[in-house]
C-alpha cells in the first residue's frame, strides 16, 4: 500500500516535471527570433535571389551558344527536350535547329541535361515563379521555327563562351507571357507562305474526322478550341503543311491518317489526346 | 482481404468490428491501408494492405538507361532520397567495376549523414505526432529546413537531390558550405538534448511508448527487420560498419542498439530512442568527413564511359538508408539499360511484422507501432 502511494505520487511528480521542461521549452521559443518566412510579399529579396547558385530552376537556353549537338535531349531520362535541326535552305552548309523545346510542366529538374553541354547553353536558373492557368504554355520555345538559329561552331580550344547573363533569358519569357494566356498562345504565327494559304481547306476536315475518331475526347476538344479561334488556323495549317506529301488525307478518313496529322505539329504538346 | 470480410459476415453475431483505418489516415505517414480487426478497442489483428503508391519505379529503370535512373530513385523515398541515389550508384559502380575516388566518397558521406538526420528528424518528429503531441514535429521540421538549405546549396535541390552520379558525385563543396554546416552541427548537438527534455524523456510520452510492440531480436531477425528497426530490438548490426562501403571504414562511430532504455528491449520507445542516438553519430560522422575534405584534394569522378553498358551480370548493392538496410538488385544483359532492377527497402520489410504483432494491441497502440517503425508509404510501393 505505501509502496503503491509511493509510486502514485512518484508518478505525478515525473508528470510535472517532465510537463515543466517541455513547457519551458516551448515559451523560450516565445522569446527567440521566429523562423517562419512569410512568402511571396513580405520576403526582404526576392526569393529567387535567396536561393543558392546551384538552385535548379527552369532551365534556359543560350541559342547563341548554341551548337545543336542534341547531348542534352539525349541526356534526359523523360524526353521533355525536343530539338530538330535542318538544313539552311540559304545555305547548305550551315545547319540551323528550327525547333528547341523544353517542356517544364514534364521536367523533373534533374540536371542530367546540363552536364553533357559542351558550351554551358543550357542552364539551370533560379526561376522558379511561372504558374500558367494552361500547361501547355510552360513549354518553353527556344527556338522559332520561322526564324532558326544557326547553331554553334566551337572554336578550337575554346574554354569560354559568351553567355548572356543566366536567368534574364527565362526571366523575359516569363514575363512576356500573361498567367492566364490562351493555351496555344507559343504556337507560330500564321506563315505568309503563298502555299500555304491553300492549305486551309484541306486541313479543316482532317481535324473533324479525328476528333470523332477519338471519341474519348470529342467534347473538350471544341470547348478548347472555341475560345482561341486566332491560334487555331495556325496550328492547322501546320498540320496541313506537314502532311502535305499524303495530300489525299481529307479523301480518307480512316483512323490512323487522320490522327498523326492533328499530332504532327507540336509533339510536345498532343492537342487531341484526352 | 475479401475472404476475411465475408468470413466475418458469415459468422455474423459477433461484436467485432472490421474498420479501414487509412488510406487517408494522418498517422499511416502515406497511403497506406490497415483492415483492422477490433474488440472494441483492442485489435484482434491488423492486415496491412499495400500497394496504394505503387509507381513501377522498377519497370521504369527498365527503359530510361542506367545514368537515367538516377532522378527516379530520388523517387523511392523521398524523405531520404541520398540513399537511394547512393545504392543505385554503387550498384551500377559494381557492374562497371569503376573504383570511385575517394573525395566522392566522402562526399557522399557527408550528404548522406546530413540526409539521415533530416530523416530521423521527420521520424521522431511524427512519431511524437502520431501519440499525441505535436509541438515536436514543429522542431523537427524547422531543423529540417536548415539541412535541406545546406543541402540545396550543395546540389541544387531539396528534396530530389539527384546529387550522386555513377562514379562519383556531381557537385564539389560550395564555397563556405562546411564552416555553414558546422555551425548547423553545433546548434543540433545543443538541440539534441534541448529534444530529450522536450520529449524524449516526457514521462507521457514514456508511458506510452515503453513495453508496447516488443519485437524481440529473433522475431526482428526472422521478419528480416533492418536499420533502426532490427538494431531497436538489440541485434547490432549495421551495414555501415559490418558490410562497409564508401568512406565508412575510415570513419568512427558508434552503433546504437537498443537496451531497454525505459522498458523492454525491443519496445516503441527503443525504436524511437535509437534514431535520437544514430543523430549523434551521425552528425559526428559528418563533422569527421568534413575535416578530411577540407584537408584533402582530388577528383570528384571516376572515369566513366559516355555510354553506360556494363557486361552481362548481376550485382546487389547494399547501403544503410535511414529506414535500413536498402538494397539494389541489378541484372544487365549488356545493353545500355537494365533488364531488370529490385529495389529492396526496408519500410516494405517492416509492414511484414505488423500483422503478426498487432494482436492484443490498442488502438492507440497500433498508431505507436506504426510510428515507431518509420514506414514512408513510397519506399513500400515503390
Ligand atoms: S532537368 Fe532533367 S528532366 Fe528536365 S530537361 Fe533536363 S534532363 Fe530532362
Ligand atoms: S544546349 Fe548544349 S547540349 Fe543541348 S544541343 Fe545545345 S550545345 Fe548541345
Amino acid at each position: 500500500m505505501n509502496q503503491s502511494a509511493a509510486t502514485y505520487l512518484g508518478n505525478i511528480k515525473d508528470t510535472v516535471q517532465s510537463f515543466w521542461h517541455g513547457m519551458s521549452i516551448t515559451l523560450s521559443y516565445l522569446l527567440r527570433r521566429p523562423t517562419t518566412i512569410q512568402y511571396p510579399d513580405r520576403t526582404p529579396l526576392p526569393v529567387r535571389d535567396t536561393l543558392p547558385p546551384r538552385y535548379r530552376g527552369f532551365l534556359e537556353v543560350d541559342a547563341d551558344i548554341c551548337t545543336g549537338c542534341q547531348a542534352c535531349e539525349r541526356a534526359c531520362p523523360i524526353g521533355c527536350i525536343q530539338i530538330n535541326l535542318e538544313k539552311d535552305a540559304a545555305n547548305p552548309k550551315q545547319r540551323v535547329v528550327t525547333q528547341f523545346d523544353i517542356d517544364e510542366a514534364k521536367c523533373m529538374f534533374c540536371g542530367l541535361c546540363v552536364e553533357p553541354c559542351p558550351t554551358g547553353a543550357i542552364q539551370h536558373t533560379r526561376e522558379f515563379e511561372a504558374s500558367q492557368r494552361s500547361v501547355r504554355n510552360l513549354t518553353f520555345r527556344w527556338a522559332d521555327p520561322l526564324k532558326p538559329f544557326p547553331v554553334y561552331k566551337v572554336a578550337k580550344g575554346a574554354e569560354y563562351f559568351p553567355r548572356a547573363p543566366l536567368g534574364s533569358l527565362v526571366r523575359a519569357k516569363i514575363e512576356a507571357r500573361r498567367w492566364d494566356a490562351p493555351p496555344p498562345e507559343f504556337l507560330p504565327p500564321e506563315a505568309p507562305k503563298p502555299p500555304a494559304a491553300k492549305a486551309p481547306p484541306p486541313a479543316a476536315p482532317v481535324a473533324k474526322p479525328s476528333a470523332a475518331a477519338a471519341p474519348a475526347a470529342p467534347a473538350p476538344k471544341p470547348a478548347a478550341a472555341a475560345p482561341v479561334p486566332e491560334a487555331k488556323p495556325a496550328e492547322l495549317l501546320k498540320a496541313a503543311a506537314e502532311t502535305a506529301a499524303p495530300a489525299a488525307a481529307p479523301a480518307a478518313p480512316a483512323a490512323p491518317s487522320p490522327a498523326p496529322a492533328a499530332e504532327a505539329p507540336v509533339p510536345t504538346t498532343p492537342e487531341v489526346k484526352p | 482481404m475479401e475472404k476475411l470480410i465475408m468470413r466475418r459476415m458469415h459468422q455474423g453475431g459477433t461484436e467485432e468490428m472490421i474498420l479501414n483505418f487509412g488510406p487517408q489516415h494522418p498517422s499511416t505517414h502515406g497511403v497506406i491501408n490497415f483492415l483492422v480487426e477490433t474488440d472494441g478497442e483492442v485489435l484482434r489483428r491488423a492486415v496491412p494492405d499495400v500497394g496504394y503508391l505503387h509507381r513501377s519505379i522498377e519497370k521504369i529503370a527498365e527503359s530510361v538507361g542506367y545514368p537515367g535512373f538516377m532522378p527516379y530513385t530520388d523517387r523511392i523515398d523521398y524523405v531520404a532520397a541520398m540513399f537511394a541515389n547512393e545504392g543505385w550508384a554503387v550498384a551500377v559502380e559494381k557492374l562497371l567495376k569503376i573504383e570511385v575516388p575517394k573525395r566522392a566518397q566522402y562526399l557522399r558521406a557527408v550528404s548522406c549523414e546530413l540526409c539521415r538526420i533530416a530523416s530521423h528528424l521527420v521520424s521522431v518528429g511524427t512519431m511524437a505526432t502520431d501519440i499525441g503531441a505535436t509541438t515536436p514535429l514543429v522542431h523537427g521540421i524547422r531543423e529540417r529546413e536548415s539541412i535541406n538549405d545546406l543541402i540545396e546549396a550543395l546540389c541544387g535541390a531539396r528534396l530530389t537531390y539527384n546529387y550522386h552520379r555513377i562514379g562519383g558525385v556531381a557537385f564539389d563543396l560550395p564555397a563556405g558550405w562546411p564552416a555553414k554546416v558546422k555551425v548547423f552541427l553545433d546548434h543540433f548537438d545543443k538541440l539534441l538534448g534541448e529534444w530529450d527534455r522536450l520529449i524524449s524523456f516526457n514521462e507521457i510520452y514514456v508511458k506510452r511508448l515503453a513495453g508496447v510492440a516488443v519485437i524481440t531480436g529473433e522475431q526482428a531477425r526472422n521478419y528480416g527487420l533492418v536499420g533502426p528497426n532490427l538494431r531497436g530490438s538489440g541485434v547490432d548490426w549495421d551495414c555501415r560498419r559490418d558490410a562497409p562501403y564508401g568512406a565508412y571504414p575510415e570513419l568512427q562511430f558508434e552503433v546504437p542498439v537498443g537496451k531497454g532504455f525505459r522498458g523492454t528491449v525491443g519496445d516503441a520507445f527503443d525504436r524511437y530512442y535509437v534514431r535520437v542516438l544514430e543523430m549523434r553519430e551521425s552528425a559526428r560522422i559528418v563533422r569527421q568527413a568534413l575535416a578530411w575534405l577540407e584537408q584533402n584534394e582530388g577528383e570528384i569522378m571516376a572515369k566513366v564511359p559516355r555510354k553506360v553498358k556494363p557486361e552481362a551480370g548481376e550485382v546487389l548493392s547494399r547501403v544503410e538508408s535511414a529506414r535500413g538496410e536498402m538494397g539494389y538488385y541489378v541484372v544487365s544483359d549488356g545493353t545500355e539499360k537494365p533488364w531488370r532492377v529490385h529495389v529492396r527497402t526496408g519500410s516494405f520489410l517492416a509492414m511484414g511484422i505488423i500483422e503478426d504483432l498487432s494482436p492484443g494491441l490498442m488502438v492507440a497502440d497500433l498508431v505507436a507501432l506504426i510510428a515507431s517503425l518509420d514506414v514512408v508509404a513510397p519506399e513500400i510501393d515503390r
